[in-house]
């Protein structure tokens, strides 16, 4: 048993130096003074540029912050309502429609990306903001509703039965019953949402015009200029950032899920 | 009653996909069968050019470098994921060793990739790093490759196949383990006939998590790999955005999709059987 | 408050061409205790459902007061529900899990809180207002489904197999809360259980299902006393089916001959019988009494005396079940440990013994010509 531990021990430091030994030698090289990889000296110098003279980043990053709240908004309430709608309840179809909403989570992204190209250009839809909004809802769709139903397997219908056998119609048994019950579920969903969108590149790359960047979008256009320094800062940020939301959320799901 | 319920909150879903999923999959669809324009449009005129240049020698090529990057990957993934999750579940700080495992996972995309370009590049960290210490005199390229491609997807990929590993070892009970050493069994023996069986549907899914999404690589064959490791996807990209062939383009993205699909429904059947052989 | 009455007439349902319920017909008075008794799978949830207004029927009237319920839904009926997994609101405290149906009907305040109270007190939790669901016990949990209820002042409380979620010392003691609830609000209640015996004992009537029908109604003791069908007494209590074929009758009795016992047995003709019909008795083990000697027949008397040797005793506290074997059939006898060393030597095992009873005491649950 115990050798069994050590090989698994090792395996998971190796694993965990493989995740974070690149990301280490961002953060480094982000302090050097120099542009390239050879190490000359220790400076800000970068970290100003990325938040001084980077003005077109910071464009691309409102935009993400933009369609990430209002694709995860859409998605979530739309997500909610279906998977409400879906778990609860009997109607035509309804195995039909949970069957083709999980199909977006499972195609490649690039097909998702390039069918909603080619289709934006049938119906003559100009590529922008608006396009990238409603491919992001699109693929984040599933998602919220894959954990709404999670949600949901964990309360009994008898739930909601007893709501209309106390008195209550549909819409107060949607507002104060349901809703109330399925909130951590909600929160959770739009979340995640949010993280998907800010992290899309792919479907992003095909359904974006000129003028409408996202942070992922300008990295990469970044990146296929070679090594950047300003990367390696906007790198760190990003890492703190997420190691800091990931902290945050880690006591927040104490929090939502004792509610 | 509640029939009609059932479709009011289901009904902006349906739209939704109707409209955004299922509208543009089926344009893909027809695209394939469609004949090219000259400008970069389709003619409405049936064909199945864009289906015979599929047999074309380079196109033949790179879908079978697409297949071999994506089963290295998920063979390699696995192989790396396993033990990792082993250890998580087994651990007493279960928790945090999970967090540990997703901060990377959430750091942006093509940060991660970016990082490996840094290390990895001509003018990368370790190029630098061999210069200086005089180990060789000119800069060695490691990037541009198909093993560069399987690696940044592994490093990209590894997570999600951590997870479910993650999860399904969690669950298993070790106390099976444990009566088959006291039935005689070797400690080998135990992991190969009990622990990897029992966990068998955790190691399909993280096979398809890694597999499917390398299949549809764009992003890292398109940054990292060359012209050598031309994956499907930048095939796709090429011929939406350069060549502008459109039902070239829809004709990949069927047959990908289809492989696609014929994967998760051989994983949900292996899933189902094992399902009825623990029954 | 007054109870509401209940009239079903001609109620069907089928779920995926399978009949759950098989055109039932019965009353249900203002203001009883009705238990609807069966295994599971034999309609009853799906009837309290449909009384509920939780499941539409495919045809039949549901008349509450003498009122078509037909389009009336669940929040417009004088129903009210304790479900069997309790379905209180997770996310709302015991009070305002209580005041939830008040605060639809939007009372005020100060109303609302009055009249939580007087329910809260009434199911003894005073002091638990503040605690959510989560925190209370399995029965604290079915009080305050029961407050819930009763708050609306509804004419009926449907109750699903309310205390099968609980263990068995605290079922005992919540029917008898139950029952004490019942005499107080005067409600209608309609109790569904596969529990006998809590059927049994706090019921003005027990209706017995199965297979989408009811077989019986009757007060408990008239379903256990004098069942009208092999199942009815079959599923209540314990019971021997005696077959044979009818021989010979005069004035109230009748005698069959049975194959299996290989004698004739006396009857009480509850039903009239042919010479030559196919019958079926039962009779309940605790009626037959078993002794090591002869006893007398008087000619007044109608006993039947068999003998027959003892194939297995089984001890159960205050009664031994006696398994008696007479040519291959078993035949099961009930006898209560009046005292235990009554007798200078016990009944052992393999001994021969003679077990009588009245035949007042069987009951015609078939006949067919």
């Amino acid at each position: 048993m115990k050798e069994k531990k050590k090989i698994s021990f090792v395996f998971f430091i190796f694993t965990l130096l493989f995740f974070y030994l690149p990301l280490l030698v961002l953060v480094i090289y982000s302090f050097n003074e120099g542009k390239t990889m050879k190490w000359t000296g220790f400076s800000f110098h970068w970290y100003e540029e990325l938040f001084t003279r980077s003005k077109e980043l910071w464009n691309a990053f409102e935009n993400s912050i933009i369609i990430a709240l209002l694709s995860s908004l859409a998605s979530t309430v739309i997500g909610t309502l279906g998977a409400i709608g879906i778990y609860w309840y009997r109607f035509r179809h309804k195995k039909l429609i949970q069957t083709v909403s999980y199909l977006p989570l499972m195609l490649p992204d690039i097909i998702i990306g390039i069918s909603l190209l080619i289709f934006f250009a049938g119906i003559g839809l100009n590529l922008s903001l608006t396009t990238i909004f409603i491919a992001h809802t699109t693929f984040n769709i599933p998602y919220v509703l894959f954990i709404l139903i999670a949600r949901l397997q964990e309360f009994d219908y008898s739930v909601i039965e007893a709501s209309y056998d106390l008195g209550a119609k549909e819409k107060d048994t949607l507002l104060k019953i349901i809703l109330p019950i399925i909130k951590p579920g909600i929160i959770a969903g739009f979340l995640m949402a949010m993280t998907l969108s800010l992290d899309d590149f792919v479907i992003t790359f095909f359904v974006s015009g000129p003028g409408s960047s996202t942070l992922p979008l300008h990295i990469f256009s970044m990146i296929r200029f070679g090594v950047s320094p300003v990367i390696n800062a906007l790198a760190v940020i990003l890492i703190a950032a997420t190691a800091f939301l990931a902290l945050l959320s880690k006591n927040m799901q104490k929090y939502i899920y004792q509610s | 009653m509640k029939k009609n319920y059932g479709t009011i909150y289901s009904l902006p879903l349906s739209v939704w996909l109707a409209f955004f999923f299922i509208g543009p999959t089926l344009i893909i669809f027809l695209y394939s069968f469609l004949k090219k324009s000259p400008f970069g449009g389709v003619e409405r005129s049936f064909s199945l050019d864009a289906f015979a240049f599929l047999f074309n020698p380079t196109v033949l090529q790179i879908a079978w470098m697409t297949l071999y990057i994506s089963i290295a990957v998920a063979v390699i993934t696995l192989f790396l994921a396993l033990p990792t999750a082993y250890f998580m579940a087994k651990s007493r700080y279960k928790d945090s060793l999970l967090l540990f495992i997703i901060i990377p996972f959430w750091v942006n995309f093509l940060i991660r990739i970016y990082a490996w370009i840094a290390i990895l590049g001509n003018n990368g960290f370790i190029n630098n790093f061999l210069i200086q210490t005089g180990l060789v005199s000119d800069n060695f390229q490691f990037l541009y490759n198909p093993y560069a491609v399987v690696l940044i997807t592994v490093y990209t990929y590894l997570p999600y196949a951590i997870l479910p590993l993650y999860s399904t070892i969690e669950k298993f009970d070790f106390g099976l383990l444990e009566a088959s050493k006291d039935l005689g069994a070797t400690h080998f023996q135990g992991l190969k006939k009990i622990f990897i069986p029992g966990i068998k549907s955790g190691i399909y899914t993280a096979f398809l998590f890694t597999f499917i999404p390398a299949l549809g690589s764009y992003a890292v064959p398109q940054l990292v790999g060359g012209t050598s490791s031309m994956m499907l996807g930048n095939v796709i990209a090429r011929e939406i955005i350069i060549t502008r062939n459109f039902p070239l383009a829809s004709a990949i993205s069927l047959i990908l999709s289809l492989l696609t699909i014929i994967g998760i429904l051989v994983f949900m059947k292996k899933n189902e059987n094992e399902k009825k052989a623990v029954k | 408050m007054s109870g509401t009455s209940v009239e079903i007439q001609g109620l069907s349902k089928s779920f995926d061409n399978h009949q759950v319920l098989k055109n039932l017909s019965f009353d249900i008075r203002s203001g009883e205790f009705f238990s609807i008794l069966g295994p599971s799978g034999c309609g009853k949830t799906t009837l309290l459902r449909i009384i509920g207004g939780f499941e539409e029927e495919d045809s039949g009237v549901v008349l509450l007061d003498n009122v078509d319920m037909k389009n009336y839904p669940a929040n417009k009926r004088k129903t009210n529900t304790i479900f069997q997994s309790y379905a209180l609101f997770p996310h709302l405290t015991v009070y305002e899990n209580i005041a939830f149906p008040l605060k639809i009907k939007k009372m005020t305040k100060p109303l609302i809180k009055n009249e939580v109270e007087k329910y809260l007190n009434m199911v003894k939790l005073s002091g638990y207002e503040k605690k959510y669901p989560k925190e209370l016990s399995g029965g604290q949990k079915q009080r305050v489904a029961i407050a819930r209820a009763l708050i609306n002042q509804p004419g009926i409380l449907l109750l699903d197999e309310p205390l099968s979620a609980l263990d068995a010392k605290l079922r005992q003691h919540m029917l008898v809360e139950l029952d004490s609830i019942h005499d107080q609000t005067g409600i209608t209640f309609i109790y569904i259980t596969h529990d006998q015996h809590e059927a049994l004992s706090v019921s003005d009537r027990v209706a017995v299902m199965n297979e989408g029908k009811i077989l019986q109604i009757g007060t408990p003791s008239e379903i256990y006393e004098s069942p009208k069908d092999a199942f009815v007494a079959d599923f209540i209590g314990e019971t021997n089916f005696i077959e044979g074929i009818v021989q010979e009758k005069g004035g109230k009795f009748a005698k069959l001959y049975s194959e299996t016992l290989k004698t004739m047995i006396e009857f009480d003709m509850d039903q009239s019988v042919e010479i030559g019909d196919k019958v079926k008795l039962t009779i309940r083990p605790e009626k037959i009494r078993v002794k090591r000697e002869n006893p007398q027949k008087t000619s007044s008397q109608h006993f039947n005396i068999l003998k027959g040797k003892v194939d297995e005793i089984i001890y159960h506290g205050f009664q031994s079940k006696f398994f008696i074997d007479i040519n291959g059939f078993i035949l099961k006898a009930f006898k209560p440990h009046l005292s235990y060393f009554e007798e200078s030597e016990r009944i052992g095992w393999k001994e021969e013994v003679y077990f009588w009873w009245d035949a007042d005491d069987s009951f015609l649950v078939e006949v067919s010509k």
